[in-house]
């Protein structure tokens, strides 16, 4: 029962705004010594080893590091007005643009830290520069940042992959479409936004001393070098030169490269941009330690135990089984780490859906997008953390909390979209 | 009543981890069954102590009573500790288990692990692991050359010997890296557990194993935890971990045979291949030439080598005449 | 007073070195990377060494800029209520909150983690990787030494707030990207 207190206090204390990171730190530290003595904390070490060995993790600060530096050089403003002047006349070409952008980077990694983040520091200034309505802006960054969970590859699909047994190369290819859809929608509800609410993400000024055609041949002609870095950054991963981390160092020095080329480089440029890279991956590793300070506390006093004895009353019947599944994983989502629930909860939930005949890839890909989901919800949600430790003061966390409501509803749209018709998906529901 | 002892197991494995997770429930369970209650196990998988690699430091601590993990994993805190796993050109499982009790196995291992406070003992056989998924096929040494590798450890050692470069990608990681060329094969274990990496989708070479033919898991018990407990239940314990070691070993063979049945089936384009006889006689030597400098300036490494060499001799000269001689027979009848 | 003010700039002294040290790991992991993603593709050479080197250099990174990040005020906060708060308020909140949260779990992380690298050093533990790099006991020291850095940067919390309450230091802009790009 001491998870479930402890998940109340660090709710209120994190309301008080004292930093996220050393919140669940600090909670985890007075209830894992009134538990369990400070012995617990002889498993500290190994934990925060781990990370320092989960080389995947690498690419949080390679991107940032590739971000910061096309926001400092500027490129990647130009990269994006120029796509949002592509759009014309029509409001909210800046924000389609950042998704496709997040598109594209969760089509080379998997690891929400890095994209969030990279997405914050390229588009949010420049959306912001532009009159987007924040929570819009917020939202779309989010949601768009997000994606490499569901997008493959994806390091919840291989997390699933293990715990279900099944082959990694499946989920991927299940992973696809849904993929789409959700990109697709997110497109489409811009789209319907700004109709109604044209204010909310202004278009591109046009020059009158220029032609609709100079126009697009000039933003086609600013769109080529920055693309050109994306290209070189994931042709690398699908060419195989490179590891998907690996691909991120690309990013990297290919960015330092552009901004030679362009006559931006200084050192202290390099420097600078490394000064801002340490700061914001010491602010996301901070939160993923504190976490996992939290955690420990949370299953060594038995909380995990506890959320098994519940699980075991889910229904035995298969629609009822698989909502209340789904359920219980969007609701947890907002509280622990979706790693902590694949480990958790899927081992549990597992052989039960397996047993009633329900298609476990269809299952898999079902509780990848509900924990893609859990990054997005509010108060928990690390992308929203991970956003708002980028953001200009100016954007609240409440707007982030506001911004994101949409994204979240569309999440759950599709969701339901594939437990209803799986077949749209190329699945099926049972074998 | 008597006292019960609550001990707390951690595996380097995830949960539900199949075969080596399903060895330390069935140990559990037995230890349960067989003091009617007064020893309770309590097994941590990886997802709760996040130190799949730190087993031997928390059980060494105290932190944990039991461990379940591999000892060639520790090779870099105790280079001694390598021998008691399998090694490349080794002993069979059977042979290696005659050679853990009835030969002096049991007690060299012990002997490395008194030091640093635990005892260790066998906890689990995979049986000859498989030489691992290759996307091209090797008909010469000339092809090793500069093969990009996932392989681990002495192996990789031994490989890097003829040429091979030994790589490391993360295990999230390898199937995108192996699909895409990254690298250029992978070796992981057997059929029941590749199975479920999907190498079989994306490379059609399957290699027969040489390098670690009779993997053994370990127990790792803390040595304060074992005097503290009547000498029944140690006894009760050791029992325990003996069945369901041999348990795994026959388990392996079961899923294994399973696994591969499956990939036969539904994967026809993998092909069984075996190293051509000038690869495996240059990894015969380079072998010899690893183990000579392991043994170099280190006392106990040399009469944990020499100690398996001569058994191997003795116990492989009867396998030859014995189990060799029979699935010979079986091929010239078949 | 004039203590307090020596003892805050001393204290974030120490926090601005580990920051330093951070961005020359950080700029030599990018490089490293780099490199070995060249080196097997160029020349079909991989070495575990430098690729091992990559994660000890991503360590440093993350480990030592924590302390860094507490100094500049770079750790995200919830501030539905935070941004209203009067400086006083705020300078409460970080006093006891450095107090109560950053110090003990710094000094509990570093306890332990100076048994977790003394272990190692004891042993003499090196990668298990053919070759790996050696001396693995210096990396995991890096963990008891970020452990101290965060309790002085904990420490440099509560002098900054003692500071603001008498009066002499005000919060600038409450964080956050302020700064940063
Ligand atoms: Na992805
Ligand atoms: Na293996």
């Amino acid at each position: 029962m001491i998870g479930m207190i402890m998940f109340g206090v660090a709710l209120f204390m994190l309301m008080i705004g004292f930093p996220v990171a050393f919140t669940f730190g600090g909670v985890a530290l007075f209830f894992g010594i009134y538990a369990e003595g400070m012995d617990l904390f002889a498993f500290m070490p190994f934990r925060i080893m781990s990370v320092m060995q989960n080389t995947v993790l690498m690419a949080v600060p390679l991107f940032i590091f590739m971000g910061v530096v096309l926001q400092r050089t500027r490129l990647a403003e130009q990269l994006l007005t120029s796509m949002g002047r592509l759009f014309g006349g029509l409001p909210g070409g800046l924000a389609i643009s950042t998704i496709l952008v997040g598109a594209l980077l969760a089509a080379s990694t998997g690891v929400v830290g890095a994209s969030v983040v990279a997405m914050g520091l390229i588009s949010l200034p420049v959306m912001l520069a532009h009159k987007y309505d924040k929570r819009l802006a917020t939202g779309t960054i989010c949601a768009s940042g997000t994606l490499g969970q569901i997008v493959p590859p994806s390091i919840i699909l291989i997390i699933l992959g293990d715990v279900l047994g099944l082959p990694v190369g499946d989920l991927f290819k299940a992973a696809v479409w849904p993929g789409v859809v959700l990109i697709g929608l997110y497109i489409i509800y811009i789209l319907i936004m700004t109709r109604l609410k044209p204010e909310t993400a202004p278009a591109m000024p046009e020059d009158p001393t220029r032609s609709r055609k100079q126009e697009i041949g000039s933003a086609l002609l600013a769109i080529i070098p920055p693309l050109a870095l994306i290209v070189v950054v994931l042709g690398s991963i699908f060419t195989g030169i490179a590891t998907p981390t690996e691909s991120s160092a690309l990013g990297g020095v290919g960015a330092v490269v552009l901004a030679i080329i362009y006559r931006q480089f200084s050192f202290k440029m390099v420097w600078d941009s490394a000064a801002d890279t340490v700061k914001v991956t010491a602010m996301v590793f901070a939160i993923l330690i504190g976490a996992t300070a939290f955690s420990m506390v949370f299953s060594y006093t038995g909380g995990d135990y506890l959320l098994e004895d519940w699980l075991h009353m889910l229904p035995g019947e298969q629609w009822g089984f698989i909502i209340l599944a789904m359920v219980v994983i969007l609701v947890l989502g907002f509280f622990i780490d979706f790693v902590e629930i694949s480990f958790i909860i899927v081992p549990i939930l597992a052989p039960v859906a397996e047993a009633m005949g329900i298609n476990m890839l269809w299952f898999a890909i079902l509780i990848a997008m509900n924990l893609q989901t859990s990054f997005l919800t509010p108060p928990f949600g690390f992308s929203l953390f991970y956003l708002k430790g980028v953001a200009p003061p100016e954007v609240k966390t409440t707007d982030i909390y506001k911004g994101i409501i949409p994204f979240i509803a569309i999440q759950i749209f599709v969701l339901a979209l594939i437990v209803i018709f799986p077949e749209w998906f190329g699945m099926s529901a049972t074998y | 009543a008597q006292e019960t002892y609550t001990l707390r197991l951690a595996e380097t494995w995830g949960p539900n981890f199949p075969i080596f997770g399903d060895t330390t429930k069935r140990f559990a369970e037995l230890a349960e069954e067989m003091s009617d209650g007064r020893l309770r196990i309590r097994i941590d998988s990886a997802n709760k102590h996040k130190a799949p690699l730190g087993v031997f430091d928390m059980v060494k601590a105290g932190q944990y009573d039991l461990g379940h993990s591999a000892s060639y994993y520790w090779k870099g805190k105790v280079p001694e500790t390598l021998f008691f796993t399998s090694m490349p050109f080794g002993m069979t499982a059977i042979e290696q288990y005659a050679w853990f009790y009835h030969g002096d196995g049991m007690e060299l291992m012990q002997e490395v692990y008194e030091p640093h406070n635990m005892l260790s003992f066998p906890g689990g056989n995979t049986g000859v692991q498989m030489g691992g998924w290759f996307r091209k096929e090797i008909n010469s040494l000339e092809d090793l050359q500069g093969l990009k590798m996932r392989i681990p450890g002495f192996a990789g050692e031994v490989f890097a010997e003829v040429g091979v470069s030994p790589t490391n990608i993360p295990p999230g990681e390898l199937y995108t890296a192996l699909e895409r060329n990254t690298i250029d094969a992978v070796e992981w274990v057997g059929p029941a557990l590749d199975l479920r990496l999907g190498f079989q989708q994306i490379a059609d070479y399957y290699y027969t194993g040489w390098h670690e033919p009779a993997t053994e898991l370990q127990f790792l018990v803390n040595k304060k935890t074992w005097d503290e407990l009547p000498e029944d239940l140690q006894a009760i314990l050791k029992t325990a971990m003996r069945v369901s070691a041999y348990d795994m070993l026959v388990h392996s063979q079961h899923a294994n045979a399973d696994a591969w049945a499956n990939i036969k089936e539904e994967h026809p384009n993998v092909q069984i291949k075996q190293f051509p006889k000038d690869v495996f006689q240059a990894m015969v030597k380079a072998n010899e030439k690893l183990l000579k400098e392991a043994a170099a300036d280190n006392e106990l490494a040399s009469r944990i080598i020499e100690s398996q060499e001569e058994y191997l001799e003795k116990t492989r000269a009867y396998t030859d005449i014995s189990t060799r001689a029979y699935l010979n027979t079986m091929a010239e009848v078949e | 007073m004039r203590w307090i003010i020596k003892l805050d700039e001393g204290l974030a002294w120490l926090s601005k070195i580990c920051g330093w040290i951070a961005c020359v790991a950080m700029i030599l992991m990018a490089v490293n990377v780099f490199y070995d993603v060249v080196a097997r593709y160029a020349f079909n050479t991989v070495s575990i060494g430098m690729q091992e080197m990559e994660w000890h250099l991503y360590s440093v990174v993350f480990l030592l800029g924590i302390p860094y990040a507490l100094r500049t005020d770079g750790h995200v906060r919830v501030d539905v209520f935070y941004t209203n708060w009067s400086n006083r308020t705020k300078a409460w909140v970080n006093l006891v909150g450095a107090i109560i949260f950053v110090i003990p779990f710094a000094y509990l992380i570093g306890t332990y983690g100076y048994n977790f690298a003394l272990d190692s050093y004891a042993m003499g533990e090196g990668s298990g990787d053919p070759g790996g790099l050696p001396h693995r006991w210096i990396i995991k020291s890096v963990i008891p030494i970020t452990a101290f850095f965060i309790g002085t940067a904990g420490l440099n919390m509560a002098t900054f707030a003692i500071r603001v309450l008498s009066g002499e230091k005000q919060y600038e802009v409450e964080h956050s990207g302020e700064g940063l790009a």
